[in-house]
């Protein structure tokens, strides 16, 4: 009996090792393609950060007011952040190759998974970024018109127009992302219905005064406003 | 003699005026005479033109170049005799050439012995011939013609003391046809002349004839009784004669010479003439379409008469301020060209002896309504000289050939009536006959070829006209017709290219031949014709439905 | 068009000005019949596409009942041609469409009339064009006798301005009714702003910019009293566009030139001095008060970004001031602007916005403008823009530093 234990003992011990000595190299091999995949992650991220200088990324960002948050946030520049960011999903993206090499059955599914759900992430990020620029310009732009046309309570209609756009983006970009579809689409389109039901019940109600001037001032040219004797600033 | 076998001849007739006294001289006195002007008649009858117009050649004192007459019924002895002109007229008709001569109804010479009778004494029975006043405030809102060296329409006499009427020149007194016996006597002038076998009258000066207080002594009613009478007497002895009135009005102030066609069978038009120039300086042809759109329409049997020249300025009384200062400063920039309200120049120095132009001026000249008059010399391109005095610049002797006085006297160059033109241009080694003759690309040649292509036409001097009016102003358009013949004109007034579309709609389906070269361009259709011209070019199409 | 090589070409842009055009339109064929009858001459009206009877009424303008009366003959056929032009109404787009026919009809000398210029007589064409036809100038500006509370944003800020950094005093830099040579433009032509979207409302200020950069040689010519146009509040911020739009833009491409330019020079002017009429015009300022107000408090994001932190802090202490109090002063006008000029340069929001955000601003400046000026004679009202113009000129610097400094 002692020596069929030992017989499979030894077997057994052969077998690990020879396990071990098959695993080895792919260890290697993954530790090579992790090591060259940090470099390649490294040259990624310096071109990145090149180009987006040259497209002064940074100015747009501005424009978009991601600048300011992300200042506000303590974090780096968007420009200097999102390379980083690149870098960090190249080198994951290297090391999970490198980790398939390694063959452990059941991650490679989820390595295919990652690399699909790569895409879209970045489209979830222009979509927010693309957004926030939006939402920044047009929020703006209905400042000033406001401000211009003397309507009352200029920024109320900013801010108002600010958020929905912001709305819009994330609901977009979640939509994007896979996270929480329909409960972020139902939750945007309740918010958006309600926000438009109260806007039309204030102007048909409420806002009487005020879409009459609206319009009268739209459509009717000829019957201008009499302040007395007016001086147009012009 | 020829019997008028039409008696609308001269809507067909080429004229072409000429002094006796500058044309050919055969007696080497160094003036041209009437036996000389016979022996050219040749060269008349290859240019192609059938009637010659004579410029006054009856006796006179010549201070005004004839048209101060002292004889009615001779011949000055500087160009021969009665029955020179005789012979001359009797060659003429046999050539098939009429003759029209001048008569200057008007006024006559104080050398006139009927003037000199008159101014003898106060009492004299031809006293009334003439319009006398003690005072020289009658008839104060005539306007003086001869603005350059008269001060006054009246002059006084020391003679007879007392002032006389002259609208011309002091020299010239008017003779008053209130006067019954001053209208029969000229009645009997001109049956003296019509008798002999003259075609027809050039009546000089006729809207003067009368004169009454309160008026401007133009166009008055009484003159026009005259007139008809003279024509009436004319058709009944001698049917199918022809008089041609000077009256430099306004069209519409021409209107009543034509009357009912019982007055002028024709009539110069004279507004048209400095406007032809006008457009071509402005490259428009707006002045050109505007005048000929004022003029009134004409009985049948009469006839405008065209011109681009003649023997007096180019007179710019039928324009307005802008227009003559306009035509001064382009046509006459040296005030010396400048004569009373007109521009003393030929028509070769006019355009810059530009021969494209010269073509183009001549084209629309026989194209257009009317019977066209060539001045002497202009056929060959003269130049003229305007340091002669008054008018006499473009009065200088036709150049036959390069020899000896321009071919024109054997006399002594000293002897010649006026000088030579001698400058390389226009001298008359440049420009005679004779070398123009030998290339057929001259200027004598090319004239030729469109006297004879008009009278091809009767359309051009019997027809109506219709202005076309293309987007491009600068070509003039216009469409001739009689009968089924019609006739196409397309002139460009510019001197660059010009791209012209015409509306030609209501000829669909004709195709145009041109003439001269009879050459076929395309058919008419429905879209516009479009036509290229280069710089002063111009088109004559005829129309037919083939 | 059939018109060939012209001498005079006379440009009137048109955009549903019916009730206007026709005594215009008649006036300026009067005017080229009496000053220059020996001339070729063209009418070209480009208008935006209207859709009122502009376009008819352009070409049906005749001047026949006037011609019989002051036995005028006209010598010349003369053109009118009326034209639509594609993309809409835009001042730009009419003004290059009358330049380049300009240019292709080899004009020498080009007028460009406004279709609402009601006060027009023909001898507005003389004076616009002698200087230009005889006297080779490139670009005739008008004079006009305005009235004192008319054509303020010209008095307060384009006049001033332009004369600051182009060094020309001009008085009006964004003319209503100029004239220019045909040199000047096939110069205009070949500019590169075409391309540019502020050409369609800005064009006529860089016409005088690109005149005076090229080396052009400039004149004003006095025409006469100015209507006076009704505008309504709204109508401020497209001619703030097309003005200070047009002049900030044009800061940029001319950086070269303008600073190196130092003070100002007079242009030769024609006929009669600048003028006011000082016709008494009851005056509401209140509203322009409160706009201010209201969009310094309400703008303060943007204007945050856009002015600099001093400028910004004086403005809110302005504004917090009781209306009796309120003066807008010459010096803190010219900081304002000058910041908006360098933040314009460096597109630190979208310039559009910039533009817009200078509107209420203004109404400030207006408001301090008419309370200096109410009772104020010709002389003084003279005085105080010469003031403030030369405020513009000794700040000059300020701007420079403003343009190349930190953001």
């Amino acid at each position: 009996m002692w020596q069929i234990v030992v017989t499979e003992l030894t077997q057994a011990t052969h077998e690990i090792v020879a396990e071990i000595a098959r695993f080895l190299p792919r260890l290697v091999v993954m530790l090579i393609i992790v090591l060259i995949g940090w470099g390649a992650a490294y040259l990624v991220k310096w071109i990145l950060r090149s180009i987006l200088r040259l497209a002064k990324f940074d100015r747009l960002s501005q424009h978009a007011g991601a600048a300011q948050l992300l200042h506000k946030a303590d974090l780096p520049s968007p420009t200097e952040l999102l390379s980083r960011f690149v870098f960090w999903l190249a080198w994951l993206a290297f090391i999970l190759i490198g980790v398939s090499v390694l063959g452990i059955v059941g991650l490679e599914e989820h390595v295919a998974r990652f690399f699909g759900f790569l895409p879209r992430l970045f489209a979830a990020f222009f979509v927010f970024f693309f957004g926030l620029l939006a939402a920044s310009f047009f929020s703006r732009a209905a400042l000033l018109a406001a401000v211009n046309a003397d309507l009352p309570s200029p920024q109320l209609i900013s801010s108002t127009i600010y958020t929905l756009i912001i709305l819009l983006a994330v609901s977009m970009g979640f939509e994007e992302l896979g996270v929480a579809e329909t409960t972020v689409v139902v939750a945007f389109g309740i918010i958006f219905g309600a926000l438009m039901m109260g806007l039309a019940l204030a102007f048909g109600l409420g806002g009487r005064e005020l879409a009459r001037r609206f319009l009268e001032r739209r459509f009717s040219r000829e019957k201008k406003e009499e302040r007395e004797d007016e001086l147009s600033p012009l | 003699m020829t019997p008028p076998q039409d008696a609308l001849w001269y809507k067909d007739a080429i004229i072409y005026q000429v002094h006796p006294r500058a044309f050919y001289d055969s007696n080497g006195d160094g003036i041209g005479d009437f036996r000389g002007l016979a022996q050219k008649l040749p060269y008349l009858q290859d240019l192609g033109i059938n009637t010659i117009w004579l410029m006054p050649f009856f006796p006179s004192p010549l201070r005004d170049d004839g048209y101060d007459i002292s004889d009615y019924r001779s011949v000055h002895p500087n160009y021969g005799t009665l029955e020179d002109f005789k012979s001359f007229l009797a060659a003429a008709h046999e050539r098939k050439l009429r003759v029209i001569i001048e008569l200057v109804l008007n006024h006559t010479s104080d050398q006139h012995p009927w003037f000199q009778e008159s101014r003898s004494s106060r009492v004299n029975p031809r006293r009334d011939w003439y319009v006398w006043s003690e005072s020289d405030t009658r008839y104060r809102e005539a306007r003086i013609i001869f603005l350059d060296t008269e001060l006054s329409n009246w002059a006084w006499d020391p003679v007879s003391k007392e002032y006389y009427w002259h609208r011309f020149f002091s020299h010239q007194p008017d003779l008053n046809y209130d006067n019954p016996a001053v209208r029969e006597e000229m009645w009997s002038v001109m049956k003296f002349w019509l008798d002999m076998g003259v075609d027809g009258f050039r009546l000089d000066a006729v809207p003067y004839l009368i004169e009454r207080d309160g008026t401007n002594c133009e166009n008055l009613p009484e003159t026009h009784v005259i007139i008809k009478a003279l024509r009436r007497r004319v058709d009944q002895e001698f049917p199918g004669r022809m008089l041609l009135a000077e009256a430099n009005q306004w069209p519409a102030d021409l209107r009543p010479y034509f009357a009912q066609g019982d007055e002028f069978q024709m009539a110069f038009h004279f507004p048209l003439m400095p406007r032809m120039f006008m457009g071509l300086k402005l490259e428009d042809r707006k002045p050109i379409t505007e005048i000929l759109q004022q003029t009134p329409q004409i009985p049948e049997n009469c006839q405008w008469c065209l011109f681009l020249r003649n023997h007096d300025e180019l007179t710019l009384e039928m324009v307005t301020d802008l227009e003559r200062d306009y035509m001064y400063d382009e046509y006459a920039s040296d005030k010396a060209m400048r004569l009373n309200l007109g521009i003393r120049r030929r028509l070769a120095p006019l355009l810059d002896n530009d021969r494209r132009r010269i073509e183009l001026m001549n084209g629309l000249l026989m194209s257009l309504p009317g019977t066209p008059i060539i001045y002497y010399g202009d056929e060959i391109g003269m130049g003229d000289n305007i340091k002669l005095g008054d008018r006499n610049g473009v009065r200088t002797p036709m150049q036959w050939d390069g020899s000896w006085n321009g071919g024109f006297s054997a006399a002594d160059p000293e002897a010649l009536y006026s000088p030579l033109m001698l400058n390389p241009v226009y001298g008359f080694q440049a420009v005679n006959v004779a070398s123009q003759k030998r290339f057929d690309h001259s200027l004598l040649r090319w004239m030729q070829r469109l006297i004879s292509v008009r009278k091809s036409v009767p359309a051009f001097g019997r027809g109506s006209i219709e202005f076309l009016y293309p987007a491009n102003h600068r070509v003039l358009a216009y469409v001739r017709k009689l009968g089924k013949e019609t006739v196409l004109t397309v002139n460009n007034l510019s001197s660059s290219a010009q791209a012209v579309e015409l509306d030609l709609r209501q000829y669909k389906g004709n195709i145009l031949i041109e003439m001269f070269g009879r050459n076929i361009f395309p058919r008419v259709g429905e879209l516009p014709y479009l036509l290229t011209l280069g710089p002063y070019q111009f088109y004559w199409f005829r129309l037919r439905k083939i | 068009m059939n018109v060939g090589e012209v001498d005079i070409l006379v440009g009137v842009p048109t955009f549903n000005d019916a009730k206007t055009v026709a005594p215009v339109v008649q006036a300026i064929r009067a005017g080229l019949l009496k000053y220059f009858p020996r001339q070729r001459a063209v009418i070209i009206n480009a208008d935006g596409g209207s859709k009122d009877p502009t376009q008819e009424l352009v070409r049906a303008a005749s001047i026949t009942d006037m011609v019989r009366a002051a036995n005028i003959h006209a010598l010349r056929t003369l053109h009118c041609i009326s034209t639509q032009y594609a993309g809409g109404a835009a001042s730009g787009t009419a003004l290059h469409t009358i330049v380049a026919a300009a240019d292709l009809l080899r004009a020498r000398a080009c007028a460009v009339i406004s279709a609402d210029s009601l006060s027009i007589t023909p001898e507005w064409l003389e004076g616009l064009l002698r200087p230009v036809h005889r006297e080779s100038f490139d670009l005739v500006t008008p004079l006009y006798r305005r009235h004192k509370f008319d054509g303020l944003l010209v008095r307060n800020l384009v006049y001033p301005m332009t004369r600051a950094v182009y060094a020309k005093r001009i008085r009006e830099p964004h003319p209503p009714d100029f004239a220019f040579s045909g040199r000047l433009a096939g110069h205009f032509l070949g500019e590169e702003i075409w391309t540019q979207d502020i050409a369609r409302t800005g064009a006529e200020m860089f016409l005088t910019v690109s005149a005076i950069t090229g080396g052009f040689s400039v004149a004003q010519s006095y025409l006469g009293p100015k209507a006076r146009v009704e505008h309504s509040s709204s109508d401020l911020v497209p001619a703030m566009r097309q003005t200070v739009g047009g002049l900030f833009w044009s800061l940029d491409p001319n950086f070269a030139f303008w600073s190196a330019q130092n003070g100002s020079q007079a242009v030769p002017t024609f006929g009669a001095d600048y003028e006011i009429a000082l016709e008494p015009l009851r005056v509401n300022r209140k509203h322009l008060h409160q706009m201010f107000v209201r969009g310094v408090a309400d703008l303060e994001p943007v204007l945050k970004t856009i002015l600099s932190a001093s400028t910004l802090a004086e403005l809110q202490r302005v504004a917090a001031l009781p209306e009796d109090d309120f003066c807008y002063s010459d010096e803190l006008w010219v900081r304002t602007v000058y910041d908006l000029a360098a933040a314009h340069h460096k597109t630190v929001i979208s310039r559009d916005h910039i533009v817009q955000a200078l509107a209420p601003l203004y109404r400030g400046k207006t408001y301090t403008f008419l309370a200096q000026n109410r009772e104020a004679p010709a002389e003084e009202l003279e005085r105080n823009v010469e003031s403030l113009s030369q405020t513009f000129e000794r700040m000059k610097p300020y701007l420079l530093e403003q343009w190349n400094g930190q953001k």
